[in-house]
């Protein structure tokens, strides 16, 4: 659906070059939410661009519906524009116009006739709820409202793909739900592809089926959401994740198991899906001669699975934890000891 | 000998005469410079750093030369395009001279204070640049450019006051050659204040007008 090819973006600022995006192969399947998440300058923005040549990469490809944009006259880059909606942070909606008209303009543009125009816009407010808003302007709306028109602006010439340019990080968490909550409608009801780039993690969680993080240019990490978030094999993926994931130790915690460097045997049980539901914790005390001390828990929800990580210390004898680590390890469950870092 | 009456209604209507057309025509002049010096600068809509860097130094030499004597160097222009330089219709063309690049200047400023998101938003749905211009930026700009065109139109009258040396008349003329050249204190007064009310008069309806447009 949409696939890059080793793009490269350069800039030049004050005779020197740099490189925003380095390097970029990325392929995002027809149908799916992918999200690409990264620090402020890592490239994100300008990798968004690119798929509807906002900005024009230096050299790779950008890959549309099997046509490769960069080999696109402009007349025909504007006709696969069509094909592309794009919603942005600030809305950059038309303060001059009505809801009504900013949500006609796509189809304006391509002279619709006004009786279709007419019913596509009310068609759209009425998707988005915001029927009875089609009079009034946009500085008359809330933040929440604005981003709604952008995306009934953004879906008026019925495009396949949604570009999101971090939609949800002028918005506040409530209205950030629920216009996920929109961003999902659209891409079940409509199998629309969307993009979204973004820099909250919490984003990702809530829509993405995939994920990619960027850094200083280049794809670091690439998986389902599940994946990457259940094992980030980067420290920037790891960051990112524990942002939401809330799987650090806490500091008292942390300071007893280094209190205690090498005299406890501390470990980190993660539990994945149906394992979650599994009484693991007292089928192995009633099965081996240990005390377990839970001192950390959690359970998080990725993508409708159920993803619990658990920190506990055994205390007994070191055969019979051994025997222990074993039993879990057969069950499939993903046990690792804690070291004095806590990490 | 004092002005009369009908002296000043004339003096009025070649005022009225001299803004409207040279406003009707510098704005003619001015618009599309200052749209083409706002999309044709580095990294809009049609980046054409030539184009800009001739206009940019046009606009500036005209700028900077004093009305009265691009009154006077614009004569055989005048004469040219007019066929006398002297007179009303004559005085319409150093005019617009005068205010034609003002208004691009003007203009440019006005454009430029459009938010960058809305023209990259006209950009991502696949406008043409001349719907980006008309459809986004001038209509972005409106109530901007109404008021843009209020100061230039003040500029106007102000400067219409010298073009009494090429024999235009006009308020202005009648204010200097009989008040101050005659010492006739009344027909200053008479005149100044004509021009008060006017002045008051345009930038009231450019108010507005532009808070009318912008509808807030």
């Amino acid at each position: 659906m949409i696939e890059f090819q080793q793009l490269r973006k350069v800039y030049e600022s004050g005779g020197q070059q740099v490189a925003a995006l380095n390097g970029i192969d990325l392929k995002i399947n027809k149908g799916e939410i992918f999200g690409v998440i990264g620090f402020s300058g890592a490239g994100k923005s300008s990798l968004i661009r690119c798929v509807n040549l906002l900005e024009r990469p230096t050299s790779g490809h950008v890959i549309v519906d099997g046509h490769d944009l960069t080999s696109l006259s402009v007349k025909e880059v504007r006709n696969v524009k069509k094909n592309i909606g794009m919603i942005f942070q600030h809305f950059n909606l038309l303060n001059s116009k009505t809801v009504f008209a900013n949500v006609a303009m796509p189809l304006t543009l391509v002279n619709t006739p006004k009786d279709q125009i007419k019913k596509r816009v009310h068609e759209l407010l009425e998707f988005v709820g915001l029927a009875d808003k089609a009079d009034n302007y946009p500085d008359q709306l809330s933040g929440g409202q604005k981003q709604r028109i952008g995306i009934a602006r953004a879906l008026a010439t019925q495009p396949s793909i949604l570009l999101c340019d971090e939609a949800t990080s002028a918005l506040d968490p409530q209205t950030t739900s629920s216009i996920l909550q929109l961003l999902k409608k659209i891409n079940k009801e409509y199998n629309i592809t969307i993009l979204i780039i973004t820099h909250e993690m919490s984003v990702i969680r809530e829509i993405c089926d995939r994920v990619a993080v960027i850094e200083d240019g280049k794809i670091i990490e690439e998986g389902t959401v599940f994946d990457v978030f259940s094992s980030p094999t980067t420290s920037t993926a790891r960051n990112f994740v524990s942002t939401v994931m809330n799987d650090q130790l806490p500091e008292s915690i942390k300071e007893l198991i280094q209190q205690h460097a090498g005299m406890q045997k501390i470990f980190r049980i993660n539990f994945v899906g149906n394992k979650a539901g599994q009484p693991l914790l007292s089928e192995i005390s009633k099965k081996f001669d240990i005390h377990i001390n839970v001192l950390f828990g959690n359970i998080t929800e990725l993508q409708g699975t159920p993803f619990g990580n658990l920190i506990v210390e055994f205390q007994g004898d070191e055969k019979e934890i051994a025997r222990t680590l074993t039993y879990i390890q057969e069950k499939d469950i993903s046990i690792k000891e804690v070291n004095e870092h806590a990490s | 000998m004092l002005a009369n009456t009908d002296q000043i209604i004339e003096a009025l209507i070649e005022t009225i005469q001299m803004v409207t057309f040279s406003l009707l025509f510098s704005t003619l002049l001015g618009l599309p410079l200052g749209i083409l010096l706002v999309v044709t600068r580095k990294g809009h809509l049609l980046q054409n750093l030539p184009v800009f860097n001739i206009l940019n130094g046009i606009i500036n030499i005209f700028r900077s030369v004093p009305f009265i004597i691009l009154l006077v160097a614009l004569i055989p222009v005048t004469r040219l395009i007019v066929g006398t330089s002297i007179g009303t219709a004559a005085a319409i063309v150093p005019l617009v001279f005068y205010a034609g690049p003002y208004i691009a200047r003007l203009v440019e400023n006005s454009l430029l204070e459009v938010d960058p998101g809305v023209l990259e938003a006209a950009e991502a749905m696949g406008a043409t640049p001349w719907q980006v211009i008309s459809k986004f930026l001038l209509p972005e700009a409106l109530s901007s450019l109404v008021l843009a065109l209020t100061i230039a139109t003040i500029g106007l009258v102000g400067a219409t006051a010298m073009a009494g040396a090429v024999g235009a008349g006009g308020i202005g003329d009648l204010a200097i050659t009989y008040g101050y050249q005659r010492f006739d204190e009344i027909t200053m007064m008479i005149t100044v204040a004509i021009l008060v009310v006017i002045v008051q008069g345009l930038q009231s309806l450019g108010n507005f007008t532009a808070k009318k447009i912008r509808r807030r």
